[in-house]
């Protein structure tokens, strides 16, 4: 049997979900995380003996889509006939998630409402009658603590039970032409007043809603237009402070020592071996993924405090304030969510866009929320910062928040190319409550995405650093390359070519170039490709406890200055991201002419940043321009001759499209 | 051939057959994502097909 969980946004569903299957899948403090179905097992413990799919749904206000994830809700229930519904219904909003339990009991189908988060509902002295609303609503009501597990046995148990039964609907709609605006209004204020009537005989409140409190005089400062983002600011400079200053490092210090260790005791170990199994097992392998799971502290520590961030409230408070520049620049007010989620993955913030309702808007939301980088860029972030700017934390909010400038300035130009205009657009986000961060819940979401670094790096970072090695230890006739023969190998003379076109970036050289084409299957890919082609592993020196700081070992070897080291950084993080992510791009955007146009975008983006801080940062450091300036002019104005090309060409689509009278005009003629 | 070397070649290619074969099963699960957090919480993947399509 099947068990449908629906319920409004942020009402508590997927914990639900993932409290009686077993499952992680993502929550957060704010409506909209869920934006597909899922479907698992329930525990034994829960389901007894019955086999019990549970399917967790997006959330959804009412039956009548508005978004395109309240479509999948309302489609399911219509459509795919579950046994049961578990109705989850935030405690502490019950007249806003009344109306769709009102609209859910007119489908045939037996329903048990779960009264969650009824813990919040105690701490501010809000009393519900559960019996008596289970007889207003002719279905059984309990109250639930999903973080706690509590009241979730009665709530399936009790759906179990009813799998088969039939309830009486404590309301039914009219029967009112559903095509008529006017009708279908006035048949909504109608339920709602039904709802309304039901909750002030069942609900004591000592706080109204009202009334302004504490955490509304927060808001006030913290969604304040200039303030907001000052704090945003200051808060994320924070967080990358702790993260890859301070406290990541110091642990990524004791992890770095001991991969080390084990890398010389291989190295030993192999010292009567061929020179190649050596190579190719303590530097390609040990040494490569080592370099990239050196960094793994300093990923776990920022995700943790991200989730705290998420958890306490403070992320949808982000969203707020980014809102009215998103709409100014062309994007959708719900541009924010997925840009926010890109902190983490790219792919759920590419799919994350689906919540978008206009087209254009969807689409150039997913082109362009990649620009913040994602969590396999904190690695490359960190190098850079340790090895050629002493940790400075400055160099990941700058940029972070440069991700953010160049999310605007792409949204700009696209609205310039596709002829937008602006038009009045409403972001409707409910601010969740502020609550003390779960310590358990941030560290279970570190714990995760720390165990899914580790299986890439020893999955697809291992087989990418080996295939590296390989290449670069043999030439083309299979031979092993001398040393001082490097150019000579296979992974020299494909990267070659490609460094050719990055000369006018600072970076024209083949070691570079390779980093950054593996960097396409997944960014971290680009610290272990350095640490193999360049014959480093200790990115973190562990007799200073500290990253890798000033003309080091790591930036002598690389041969680069803090501008081109600045500009090769930025490339790699706004060139177009990891495949998967392209994948995902292509199946949100569903043309192939925006995913070119946006995989066009990132690269001539990523190379005009780097372009630009490599020519005036060396114009400002040295006094002149650096090497290959006039191909690189070359190369900008063929991009711009691109841009306009392409621009005309969508115009004069558009035009054809509306110029309804020319056409007719034309075939009289 | 002296033992570390055979035993260095043998845990090689058993770490390199590992990994491949996790990464295929992976991609014939229809992750394309390896090691994506989200990966299990993607719609499509969860119902055998590929996230990214």
């Amino acid at each position: 049997m099947r068990i449908a969980f629906a319920g409004n946004p942020n009402s508590g569903k997927t914990t639900m979900y993932n409290a009686l299957t077993g499952r992680s899948e993502k929550v957060g403090n704010w409506g909209g995380v869920t934006v597909g179905s899922k479907e698992y097992k329930l525990k034994k413990e829960y389901s007894g003996s019955n086999e019990v799919i549970a399917v967790d749904l997006p959330g959804a206000y009412s039956m009548s889509p508005f978004t395109p994830e309240e479509s999948i809700t309302s489609e399911y229930v219509r459509t795919a006939n579950p046994d049961a519904i578990v109705n989850i219904v935030d405690a502490t909003n019950l007249s806003r998630s009344l109306f769709f339990t009102t609209q859910l009991l007119e489908l045939g189908i037996p329903v048990v409402v779960a009264l969650n988060k009824s813990d919040i509902n105690a701490k501010e002295g809000t009393e519900i009658d559960v019996e008596k609303l289970s007889e207003k609503l002719n279905c059984p009501v309990f109250k639930t603590i999903s973080t706690e597990d509590k009241g979730l046995a009665e709530v399936i148990k009790t759906a179990i039970s009813l799998a088969g039964t039939t309830q009486t609907a404590p309301y039914l709609q009219a029967d009112i032409n559903l095509h008529d605006k006017n009708a279908v209004d006035a048949e909504d204020r109608k339920r709602y007043n039904f709802v309304n009537k039901i909750v002030a005989d069942v609900e004591k409140r000592k706080v109204l809603s009202a009334e302004t409190n504490s955490q509304d005089k927060i808001d006030a400062v913290l969604t304040n237009p200039i303030a907001g983002i000052v704090i945003f600011a200051a808060v994320m400079w924070f967080v990358f402070w702790v993260s890859q200053a301070w406290l990541g490092p110091l642990v990524a210090d004791w992890l770095v020592g001991w991969i080390e260790m084990f890398q010389e005791w291989v190295a030993g170990s192999l010292e009567n071996s061929p020179a190649i199994l050596s190579a190719l097992i303590a530097d390609g392998i040990v040494g490569g993924v080592g370099a990239v799971v050196g960094f793994l502290p300093l990923v776990m520590v920022m995700y943790f405090l991200i989730a705290l961030l998420e958890d306490c409230g403070y992320m949808a408070r982000v969203s707020a304030v980014m809102d009215p520049i998103f709409k100014r620049v062309g994007l959708s007010g719900k541009s924010v969510i997925p840009v926010v989620i890109g902190t983490g993955c790219g792919i759920p913030a590419i799919m994350a866009c689906r919540t978008i309702r206009d087209e254009r808007e969807r689409r150039a939301t997913s082109m362009l929320a990649t620009f913040i980088p994602c969590g396999a860029k904190i690695p490359v972030i960190a190098l850079f910062a340790g090895a050629f700017f002493a940790g400075a934390s400055w160099v990941s909010t700058l940029s972070y928040f440069f991700g953010l400038v160049l999310i605007f300035l792409g949204a700009l130009l696209i609205k310039g190319i596709t002829g937008y205009k602006y038009r009045k657009s409403f972001f409707i986000m409910e601010l969740p409550k502020y609550k003390v961060p779960s310590l358990k819940f941030a560290f279970k979401s570190m714990m995760e995405r720390a165990k899914a670094y580790i299986v890439k790096a020893a999955t697809i970072i291992l087989v990418c650093n080996t295939v590296v090695q390989v290449m670069q230890s043999f030439n083309w006739h299979f031979q092993v390359v001398e040393e001082g023969a490097e150019n000579t190998s296979i992974l020299a003379s494909i990267a070659t070519p490609f460094a050719v076109l990055l000369i006018p970036l600072g970076f024209g050289v083949w070691q570079l170039a390779a980093a950054a084409i593996t960097g396409f299957i997944a960014k971290e890919n680009v610290v272990g490709t350095l640490a193999v082609v360049y014959g480093l592993t200790a990115f973190i020196d562990v007799d200073e406890l500290e990253m890798i700081g000033g003309a080091n070992e790591v930036a002598m070897a690389m041969g680069l200055t803090s501008v081109t080291a600045l500009a090769y950084l930025f490339f790699n993080l706004y060139t177009p991201p990891c495949f998967a992510a392209i994948g995902a791009m292509n199946s949100e955007m569903k043309s192939r002419g925006w995913l070119w146009g946006a995989i066009g975008l990132q690269l001539g983006t990523g190379y005009t940043v780097a372009f630009l801080i490599n020519q005036f940062g060396t114009l400002f450091t040295e006094g002149h321009f650096a090497a290959g300036f006039v191909p690189g002019l070359i190369a900008e104005a063929l991009m711009i001759v691109a841009l306009v090309l392409i621009s005309k060409r969508v115009r004069s689509h558009f035009d054809e499209q509306y110029e309804l009278h020319k056409k007719t005009a034309k075939a009289a003629a | 051939m002296n033992m570390a070397t055979i035993i260095a070649v043998i845990v090689l290619v058993l770490i390199l057959f590992l990994a491949v074969r996790y990464i295929y099963k992976e991609k014939k699960k229809g992750n394309q994502c390896i090691g994506c957090p989200y990966a299990s919480s993607c719609q499509k993947h969860s119902a055998g097909n590929s996230c990214s399509k």
